[in-house]
């Protein structure tokens, strides 16, 4: 049996903005006149809905994405979304894809978010750390696209020093001088959180992760180029001596499931076409503001065909993983994994989904697929050991390290122990 | 480092040769022509590899030297360039290399800008200086068309009012993908020092430091920069003058340099002739 993790996204639209087929991008710059609070509470609460599901449903784990100035998804810090996840949940993964590390001002302040959401998860963070599309640049303000990948690439050494040496220590770099860094706290999971790295071939993304040994979450493109993307960041592994390891490499896909082809069309074919017509929609030249990619990477896509997204609602019917019946979706994961090497799946249905259609999607792959990979049908985390402690007679079994003993200093007694000490005796 | 950035084929209308010199390890692709007061004069974004009739007409009155900045034109990208300070260095260093101590200043749209930081730094290196639809300043409810949400056609289609399809010979790159190409590595040498701010808010209070005459052209319908920002540029500059270049058959836009070459070269040459 093919052992393999099930990762759900459940980020939700908030679909309510007036039809936008004739936008050139739905994002940066579509009105938040158009955002009514109580419909997004209704989008917001709906995330939480479908984590709980998820959970009872037996995922590995659930997802959210940072996304900014525009109504596709509404976490613009993954990682608050991710704390209340954790919140209402108990045992599943969680996550958080986004956080921008070019969105902070320091990488001390990500690394500090990251250990306490970590911390109140109970080791249950997974952290997405891309560079961030393009379109991103153009509604956020902080950093610059033409200096984007160079930052990011000098914070994700800082963070790699923070997750793996003590403090405090001076970090003297062109982007970040920090005289101390000096994390408090740190992550539970040691010497950190997973982390994944989205990309749809970037090999400057995939240098990345395979130096620090991150998951590279392979954004869905056409099965040749998934496969060579594939083949280059285990290469890349390789490169830096060690070869990867299969939850490395994580895809990202998407089924459109239904009892019938019949009742998947009546359901579903709608919502995929709304998605295709409407996520992460821009005009192509938002998608490459200034310096976001090299001159060999432009020259690349636009030799290779790219454009923006379409708008044909009949290509819906076309897509792979569009109206199959469960038994075809586990062979198609099973191929799809040995194929690629791959660990795991990232599924997604579409992002306009009531809840109930979205919990009835999920119900299906979790009864009818993810029990043909995995012992006993168990998620991972009713396996596998967890961080940290859920007792306090676990807590002082586990024999923690304690830096040093607290002393008081009371007068005409001298210093004593904090703890074991009765001011009155 | 340096990164090339197109195939230079000089298959496009107003081609030219570059002369090349080394600055500082900077190959700079510049173009010198005319006799008398030295003209040093920087360009904006788009309208590079060219020896303009706007180049041309300037320099029937004085010594015009035009220098590619690192990035744009035949000048290769540098990765040292972090910001305006930068750019301001390589400028001046750029003049020395040719030996000019003191010289008149133009500078056209974001190389107005960067004429203007020239002038607050080194005001002294300055016979006078002409801004032509400058960026550069921070006007309240003026703010600029956003450049970076526009690919080349639109913002030529702008810089022009409508009529590009009259200036194939300034717009065209070398093709479809070329030009794509070029203008992406332009306006990404631009963003790197230029994405944000868009703005620099210190002139307002180191323009006072530029003595030199000083010349702040606008024009009939701009829309791209709005006319306020000409405005108050001549209002910052203690020794300046405010002129408006109009079209003779078509109002004027950002792309004068284009529409109206020998009335622009005209109103410059008679700052830099003293009269």
């Amino acid at each position: 049996m093919t052992d393999l993790e099930f990762i759900q996204i459940i980020d939700r639209t908030y679909p309510w903005f007036p039809p936008a087929f004739d936008r050139d991008s739905i994002g940066i710059d579509l009105s938040n006149a158009n955002y009514d609070s109580d419909l997004g509470q209704d989008i917001i609460e709906g995330v939480g809905f479908q984590a709980q599901m998820a959970e009872s449903l037996g995922y590995d784990g659930v997802l959210i994405f940072e996304q900014h100035g525009h109504p596709l998804a509404l976490f613009g810090n993954a990682l608050t979304g991710a704390a209340w996840l954790s919140g209402i949940t108990k045992d599943i993964s969680i996550g958080a894809i986004g956080p921008m590390m070019n969105n902070y001002q320091s990488p001390v302040r990500l690394a500090e978010e990251i250990a306490i959401v970590d911390t109140v998860s109970r080791g249950r963070l997974i952290v997405g750390l891309p560079m961030g599309i393009g379109a991103q640049y153009h509604a956020i303000g902080t950093a610059n696209p033409a200096h984007a990948r160079e930052r990011y690439e000098e914070g994700l050494a800082l963070l790699d020093r923070i997750w793996n040496e003590d403090g405090a220590f001076p970090w003297e770099g062109e982007y970040f001088h920090i005289p101390n860094v000096n994390l408090w706290p740190r992550p539970i999971q040691k010497p950190r959180p997973r982390v994944f790295i989205p990309a749809a071939g970037s090999i400057e993304s995939l240098k990345v992760a395979a130096k620090y040994r991150f998951t590279y979450q392979a954004v869905a493109v056409p099965g040749p180029k998934l496969k060579a993307n594939i083949q280059l960041f285990k290469d890349l592994c390789n490169e830096e001596g060690y070869e990867a390891d299969p939850s490395q490499i994580i895809l990202v896909t998407g089924f459109f499931l239904g009892e019938t082809q019949k009742e998947a069309e009546r359901e579903l074919v709608r919502h995929a076409a709304w998605n295709m017509q409407n996520i992460m929609r821009y005009a192509t030249h938002e998608s490459f503001p200034p310096g976001h990619v090299s001159m060999e990477s432009l020259r690349s896509m636009l030799d290779g065909g790219y454009r923006s997204k379409g708008n044909d609602p009949g290509a819906v019917r076309e897509m792979p993983a569009f109206g199959n019946t469960p038994e075809q979706v586990v062979e198609i994961i099973k191929e799809q994994a040995e194929e690629y090497g791959a660990g795991g799946f990232i599924v997604g249905g579409a992002f306009s989904l009531p809840n109930w259609l979205a919990h009835k999607q999920m119900q299906i792959f979790a009864e009818e697929v993810m029990p043909h990979f995995r012992p006993e049908g168990k998620p991972r985390w009713a396996r596998q050991p967890k961080p940290g402690w859920t007792s306090a007679s676990e807590r002082v079994g586990r024999n923690p390290h304690y830096g040093g003993m607290p002393e008081v200093e009371i007068p005409g007694r001298g210093r004593l122990p904090l703890f074991e000490t009765d001011p009155l005796e | 480092m340096t990164e090339q950035v197109t195939e230079k084929k000089p298959s496009w209308g107003l081609y030219e040769p570059a002369e090349h010199v080394d600055v500082h390890g900077v190959d700079v692709a510049y173009r010198r022509k005319g006799e008398g007061e030295p003209v040093l004069y920087l360009h904006g974004l788009g309208l590079t590899r060219r020896w303009l009739p706007f180049h041309e007409a300037l320099a029937q009155g004085s010594d015009v030297i035009a220098p590619e900045q690192p990035g744009f034109g035949e000048t290769p990208r540098q990765d040292w360039i972090k910001d305006w300070s930068d750019v301001v260095l390589h400028t001046v260093e750029f003049a020395d290399v040719l030996g000019l101590e003191r010289f008149h200043l133009v500078g056209y749209s974001f190389g107005g800008w960067l004429a203007a930081e020239i002038a607050a730094f080194y005001p002294e290196r300055l016979k006078s200086l002409t801004l032509i639809t400058p960026f550069g300043l921070r006007v309240e409810g003026h703010t600029p068309a956003d450049i970076y949400r526009m690919t080349y056609d639109p913002f030529m289609d702008r810089c022009l009012n409508d009529r590009r399809d009259e200036f194939s010979d300034y717009v065209d790159e070398g093709g479809e993908m070329e030009t794509r190409l070029q203008s992406y590595a332009e306006i990404s040498a631009l963003g790197r020092v230029a994405w944000n701010p868009r703005y620099d808010y210190k002139l307002e209070r180191r323009l006072a430091r530029v003595t030199a005459p000083a010349l702040v052209i606008g024009v009939d319908d701009d829309r791209i920069l709005p006319r306020e920002h000409v405005d108050r540029y001549a209002e910052l500059l203690p020794n300046a003058r405010k002129a408006i270049v109009s079209g003779t058959e078509h109002p004027t836009g950002h792309g004068v340099v284009a529409q109206e070459p020998q009335l622009l070269a005209d109103e410059i040459l008679t700052t830099v002739k003293g009269r």
